[in-house]
């Protein structure tokens, strides 16, 4: 269990700020992508 | 999809670009995320969530559609500094104005989306009725700001089928400069 914790510690502090700050810059671009553009496959509503 | 295809690529192109030069890579910018978020949950509800997809009535999905490209727009205005945001507001207004025009969703004509659905299933929708996510199915003669509409496919040969508009284009132009771009900033940072 102290391993595991120890470990866990370690790979959190590998995390760099810089990878958290891309990760959430790239979530944000892809609901703003997502939210600003309007492509169609035609899927999710069905015929009326 | 065809959009969060233009952004994997400006990333991978922009990781590419600093690894060759050496330099690390450097998230945009972004300012003021949480108007993303706010702009983009009743997009959430009333588009890409299957299970709420339905649930409200369409003229208040096209009211809450509107109100969150609104917000959007706030938002690349904050951050418009930044690279490649230009091209993405040009497209982001573009699909706003033919939105706004056609009562708050996408027009896309029968004969574009018969590419999408085939061309006898087409038969079973009704026009004037929502299509999609973001889309209503209407005329030609019908459709207000048609060159900015939902009219362009990809080639036959593409498996995957989509109808994009003019505003799609852009918006995908400018995530991708977006994220080519940091790399190049950082060398300007350093000179």
């Amino acid at each position: 269990m102290k391993n595991k914790l120890a470990s866990l510690t370690m790979f959190v502090s590998k995390i760099d700020r810089q990878h958290v700050q891309l990760v959430i810059a790239l979530a944000a671009l892809a609901m703003l992508v997502l939210g600003v553009g309007a492509p169609s496959n035609g899927g999710s509503a069905g015929p009326h | 999809m065809i959009l969060l295809s233009a952004l994997v690529i400006g990333l991978a192109v922009g990781l590419g670009w600093s690894r060759w030069r050496d330099q690390p890579y450097q998230a945009p910018a972004l300012k003021f995320i949480w108007l993303v978020l706010v702009a983009f949950l009743p997009q959430l509800i009333v588009a890409y969530l299957p299970v709420s997809h339905t649930l409200l009535p369409d003229w208040l999905a096209a009211i809450s559609i509107s109100l969150s490209l609104i917000v959007f727009l706030l938002f690349v205005l904050l951050n418009r500094k930044l690279p490649g945001m230009p091209i993405l507001i040009i497209g982001l207004v573009l699909n706003l104005i033919v939105i706004l025009a056609n009562q708050g969703w996408m027009p896309i004509s029968p004969q574009t989306a018969s590419h999408l659905v085939g061309g006898s299933n087409i038969q079973s929708y009704s026009i004037g009725r929502r299509f999609g996510e973001k889309d209503i199915l209407l005329n030609p003669q019908d459709i207000h700001f048609e060159i900015l509409s939902d009219r362009f496919l990809l080639p036959d040969w593409f498996s995957y089928k989509v109808a994009f508009s003019l505003g799609d284009i852009l918006i995908a132009l400018g995530v991708f400069w977006l994220l080519v771009k940091p790399a190049n900033q950082t060398e300007g940072q350093r000179s």
